[in-house]
């Protein structure tokens, strides 16, 4: 049967229509060819802004994208291909059996997207929630062709975000921005300001819930946290997994950078939906080497494809 | 056109590499003498390409064995094995074990719905199963039931519903440490748990020939250790046959034979993973499952085993 919804080439054009300086730098990289999706060590120092703290400011795309790229994904879902024979589960520590590739020619495009659904889910670190809720993941994630909010064009949201790949920072705000790949493909650009001004929070009931929540920021020494709530519940919380939460959920991230790569965490509490708080896996981006490096305009998001979904299988 | 310096470099370059390194002729060559020394002595070496050879063609043979680099231009990453959450639904016989209304007589038989759900990575498994014996009258004192049946780990419970004992007021959880063993084995006795279990243990693992078939033989290890596992593969390196035999206080001496089956994709979303079609077990030479499977799930789907505070308590003491 003829398949429309070809993640292969949607994720071609996102690249090329979102991330023009990150195709960049990823082809530089890629001159290189790794074996594995480990990212590389840091290096150079880590600068400071004049009052002392770490300056997370820049263009956070050296790794072509968080995101982007199923090795990536497989990175942020706790899977580890450390050498050609080692592979890791980060969460649980677990050793997975590896072994040398089978064939040197590319994988058509059901094997690959088959492959993809199966690496991208194969990690212990999962959200625990309430037993009344496992069949409903369990669905969302199945049907997530078209239950994803992320394949519809809608904000990623946060936690689901992750690293941005520009934050912008003064002594009283930071600003971060994601373009418009979000969680795996065609969401929309967001930005988030995180004020540093030591204010409270505004009371929960007072706010209305939005995608990025009310974020505010402060330092626990060189890292950045940020505690966000007031969020409605159009969004997931991961990039797969059918992970739903309720208005009442609170994120707390956490921003590390050592020399030139940053590393962020979130931890998600939702006592409606989650029997106990959830860490995601450390993620790991890469500084853009180029001082000149800027974000292209994104396009605006335009879903096309769901109308021909022939079968249920995930991209 | 190269420089006359750049020139002598290169030349100086080859040089060495040619000095560095054999011809590849040569190595080939090396490679072959060494694998007929070791043909003729039987040795290590012999035994790891064997023993590495076999079980990636019954990784193969199954779907685990994957890789995907979509998306991210210059990595090319290993093949790993993807299994890790699998659910099964299936429905045939099981059997009263050992409950024979009349001495001699064979085990009363039940029509059963099978429900399970299982992981690798923490190792854990659930089976919902659901008894009922509507063509004759039940004898030997098994009565019809639904039981829900959980290990993780170190730690067995049964559930009143799916989850219970996690949140107050859904169903109780009751812990059931003597039956981790049990309950464990099945894990690793399934298709999947053989490849992974005689991979991790590397070079217990033993790889021969028993009337032309190919048969895997490995010991478990942890709350299983002291059972053996052998697996004889069919001509598909599909595994069609597992005994295991306990040399283990909680298992037994009992010899436990399963044979799978009718392999193919049987998930509603294809994942171009395999699963046995049919299951037959014996215990001690006596039918206790009879199992068609009806629907798979292996695309790594959302399941999960948390251990009920209870459990926790109990299995400290």
């Amino acid at each position: 049967m003829m398949r429309f919804f070809r993640y292969r080439s949607m994720i071609a054009v996102a690249a090329a229509l979102c991330l023009l300086p990150a195709a960049v730098i990823a082809q530089q990289l890629s001159q290189v060819s790794r074996t594995t999706n480990t990212p590389p060590a840091p290096s150079g120092p880590t600068p400071r802004t004049p009052d002392g703290h770490p300056d997370l400011s820049g263009v956070w795309n050296g790794l072509g994208d968080n995101l982007i790229g199923v090795p990536n994904q497989m990175a942020n879902a706790g899977i580890a291909v450390e050498t050609e024979t080692s592979t890791r589960d980060v969460f649980s520590g677990a050793r997975i059996a590896t072994f040398p590739r089978n064939s040197t020619s590319p994988l058509n495009d059901e094997q690959a997207e088959r492959a993809s659904t199966l690496v991208r889910r194969m990690g212990s670190n999962r959200p625990i929630y309430k037993p009344q809720y496992w069949e409903t993941v369990r669905n969302l994630d199945q049907n997530a062709n078209e239950e994803d909010p992320s394949n519809n064009c809608m904000p990623a949201g946060v936690p689901r975000a992750g690293i941005p790949s520009f934050i912008g920072q003064t002594p009283k705000y930071l600003i971060f921005i994601y373009p418009g790949q979000g969680g795996l493909i065609a969401t929309q650009t967001s930005y988030r300001m995180i004020p540093l001004d030591g204010r409270q929070h505004t009371p929960l009931q007072e706010l209305d819930g939005t995608y990025t929540g009310e974020a505010i920021g402060h330092w626990e020494g060189d890292t950045l946290v940020v505690d966000t709530y007031g969020f409605n519940s159009s969004t997931w919380f991961d990039q797969v997994g059918g992970y739903f939460h309720s208005e009442n959920m609170h994120v707390i991230e956490r921003f590390h950078r050592n020399g030139n790569t940053l590393t962020w965490t979130a931890t998600v509490n939702d006592p409606d939906v989650l029997l106990e708080p959830w860490t995601t896996t450390p993620r790991v981006a890469l500084l853009n080497p180029n001082p000149k490096a800027v974000l292209p305009e994104s396009l605006p998001c335009s879903e096309r494809d769901l109308a021909h979904l022939a079968t249920k299988e995930h991209h | 056109m190269p420089t006359k310096a750049k020139m002598k470099q290169m030349f100086m370059i080859a040089a060495l590499a040619a000095i560095a390194l054999p011809p590849a002729g040569a190595q080939s060559r090396k490679a072959t003498a060494n694998a007929r020394t070791a043909d003729k002595a039987g040795s290590a070496s012999d035994d790891t390409f064997d023993r590495a050879k076999t079980l990636r063609a019954a990784a193969d043979a199954l779907g685990m064995v994957r890789w995907s680099d979509i998306g991210a231009g210059g990595v090319h990453l290993p093949a790993v094995d993807v299994v890790n959450t699998m659910e099964f639904w299936g429905s045939g016989t099981t059997y009263g074990s050992g409950q024979a209304y009349k001495s001699g007589a064979s085990w009363p038989s039940f029509k059963t719905e099978y429900h399970i759900a299982l992981a690798y990575n923490p190792p854990a498994m659930r089976v919902e199963m659901t008894r009922t014996n509507p063509d004759a009258p039940v004898q030997g004192g098994a009565a019809p039931l639904h039981t829900i049946q959980v290990v993780r780990d170190k730690y067995a419970w049964d559930e009143s519903e799916i989850g219970a004992g996690l949140v107050p007021g859904k169903g109780t959880a009751t812990a059931a440490m003597a039956a981790v063993s049990n309950r464990l084995i099945q894990l690793w006795i399934l298709p999947y748990g053989v490849v992974k279990a005689a991979l991790a243990a590397g070079d217990k693992t033993r790889i021969s020939i028993e009337n032309g078939a190919t048969v895997i033989t490995f010991p478990l290890s942890g709350q299983l250790a002291g059972a053996t596992v052998k697996a004889t593969l069919d001509a598909k390196n599909e595994v069609m046959r597992v005994e295991t035999r306990a040399d283990n206080p909680a298992l037994g001496e009992m010899l436990t034979e399963t044979e799978y089956s009718d392999y193919a994709d049987h998930g509603e979303i294809p994942t171009d993973i395999k699963s046995p079609g049919h299951v037959v077990q014996k215990q001690g030479g006596h039918p206790v499952l009879d199992i068609q499977v009806k629907k798979v799930d292996a695309n790594n789907p959302y399941l999960v085993f948390p251990v009920p505070e209870n459990v926790k308590k109990a299995a400290a003491h």
